[in-house]
């Protein structure tokens, strides 16, 4: 019989897909974040550029904060989706597979 | 197989099931909503503070000054921000080390927020009981008007938390107006709806699931345990084993725990797990199945402590050590970087100079036989009163320095660009030569700045 505890800790963990939106998205959004700060605590968005690009709308320091900042997380996501795309399309370690006199674990 | 018992594979696949924490008074619990409350008050109160003519807290980004009560940084000061992270991380070592994950349980936004969330549903939709009931139930006209509700009260709650945050950014008075005549720019209304949203998707929806598949803190604070880490744990000698029993029986008599396995401990989890089971990275530390079980334990007669703050060692009965080599190292490591901060901030160069030369051009010559190079000297009065300076550049025989006047003013917490002219006669150098600029106030207050630049000369 199934312990009247594991009706709330048994079907608690998140679809794999929300799972892995979640692993790309926060950490990519977490370095961004950093990033940005490091960033433009060196360079004046306002000073990159020329009159002609980018677009007159896009020439202040909040729109280039904000475009920094999505520039950022877009690009430290690309690096979490390989990441997570090489980890979980790899082969399992030899040594899950079993013990070294070549039964199975137990687990 | 019953639906419960499905294989883990099949588990990943499935939906997530909602956790409802169950209500819980007790003294941690106490301790998270003084928490909660400093912490969120100080978040939305802090903004509307005035210190003199401005916003006390104010990170002004457009004009790329930090407004700290009577402290102004500048990107040149950046590192102080670094030096302030790498303290923060060193003191969320030091508390791991101490007392495990005390940082989760009563100061990480996330655990803030969402029991704001959670408080702002309990008070809609009632209790544990009544909210599953109330998910279960068809739609009706009170589902929605309690669901509607609900959603209503966490969307403008998140909604302010968006616009306390872009008022950290921009000044809030003129925000709020900006706000109340729909006429926020393009920027501000998508950083409000920005972190509104996060707000919102983070402690309404998904709550203890960013701990347990999001956070890297999560994963990484066993490294700073050891075996005397306050965590919070579960007395596995005095419960076990557990069971149900009659009241007023002795529990020795029947073989049994301390442990009346009544799972209060884990319908009150925020991160719906079972603390009986031991140590687990989803623990946030938030204390409520102490409450919980405390409160149990009192009400059948039992010491309490069953679930406790408590030490590897002090689970084993060894003795426990407050002081040891991982917390002196790292207690001894924030002290030295906080009086170092505290050391460089309160002595820092308030003044600074930036030059650049004219790129128009390189030299001119003028009559009498004198070479002239022309500067922008950009002066950076970071203090808070206003100074008269004078400028004055070395590096040549016989150089004149022209800015026009003798003494260059700039307000407090301004910059002021100045051109200046250097002369020098010709046949004293030929190319070019390294030159240094100095500023210096000209009143009581002795404050001075250097900055290099370059002078330039025929080669012939």
């Amino acid at each position: 019989m199934r312990k009247a505890a594991d009706e709330y800790t048994g079907r608690l963990r998140w679809p794999r897909l929300g799972q892995d939106v979640a692993i790309v998205a926060w950490p990519s959004f977490l370095v961004a974040s950093v990033a940005t700060m490091v960033c433009f605590g060196f360079i004046d968005p306002v000073l990159v550029g020329n009159d002609d690009y980018p677009p007159p709308a896009f020439q202040t320091r909040m729109a280039g904060y904000a475009v920094g900042f999505f520039f950022f997380w877009l690009i430290a996501a690309l690096s979490s989706l390989m990441t997570l795309y090489l980890v979980r399309t790899a082969h399992p370690e030899p040594a899950d597979e079993g013990t070294d006199d070549g039964t199975r674990s137990p687990e | 197989m019953n639906e419960a018992q499905a294989p883990v594979d099949g588990a990943l696949y499935a939906a997530r099931q909602k956790i409802y924490p169950r209500d819980i008074k007790g003294r941690f619990q106490r301790l998270r909503v003084y928490a909660v409350f400093a912490l969120l008050g100080l978040y939305y109160v802090l903004p509307w503070i005035r210190w003199g003519e401005r916003q006390a807290v104010l990170f002004d980004l457009p004009a790329r000054k930090f407004h700290i009560f009577g402290l102004t940084l500048w990107p040149q000061d950046f590192y102080f921000l670094t030096w302030l992270l790498i303290i923060a991380a060193l003191a969320l070592f030091f508390f791991t080390a101490l007392a495990g994950r005390l940082f989760c349980g009563y100061a990480c936004p996330q655990t803030v927020w969402t029991e704001t969330f959670v408080w702002i549903e309990r008070w809609v939709e009632g209790s544990r009981t009544q909210q599953m009931k109330l998910a279960k139930a068809p739609l009706s006209g009170e589902k929605i008007l309690r669901k509607g509700t609900k959603y209503f009260l966490w969307f403008a709650f998140a909604l302010w938390t968006g616009f306390t945050f872009v008022g950290y950014f921009t000044p809030i008075n003129e925000l709020a107006g900006k706000v109340v005549t729909f006429s926020t720019g393009p920027w501000e209304t998508f950083w409000v709806l920005f972190y509104g949203g996060a707000t919102y998707v983070n402690a309404g929806f998904m709550r203890e699931q960013v701990c347990k598949y999001m956070c890297p803190y999560a994963r990484f604070q066993s490294a700073m345990f050891d075996q005397d880490t306050l965590i919070i744990t579960y007395d596995e000698k005095r419960g076990e084993p557990r069971g149900a029993r009659k009241k007023g029986s002795d529990p020795r008599a029947a073989g049994l725990g301390d442990c009346v396995d009544c799972t209060v401990c884990v319908q009150v989890c925020p991160t719906g797990i079972d603390i009986r089971k031991g140590l687990q990275y989803e623990c946030i530390a938030c204390a409520a199945c102490i409450d919980a079980c405390d409160e149990v334990m009192e009400k059948v007669g039992y010491p309490k402590g069953l679930i406790r703050y408590d030490t590897q060692s002090g689970l084993e009965g060894r003795a426990k050590h407050v002081l040891r080599p991982r917390t002196i190292i790292y207690g001894s490591l924030i002290a030295l970087l906080i009086a170092g901060f505290a050391y460089s901030i309160t002595h820092r160069n308030v003044v600074a100079v930036d030059v650049i030369r004219d790129r128009n051009a390189l030299f001119r010559e003028l009559p009498g036989g004198l070479i002239e190079n022309v500067y922008s000297v950009k002066i950076l009065n970071k203090d808070a009163a206003s100074h008269e300076f004078s400028i004055t550049a070395d590096g040549l025989p016989g150089l004149q320095v022209d800015y026009g006047t003798d003494a260059v003013e700039v307000g407090p917490g301004d910059v002021q660009s100045v051109a200046v002219r250097l002369r020098v006669p010709r046949g004293e150098l030929k190319g070019g030569s390294d030159i240094l600029f100095t500023i210096r106030t000209q009143d009581e207050r002795a404050l001075e700045a250097t900055g290099k630049a370059r002078f330039l000369a025929p080669t012939n």
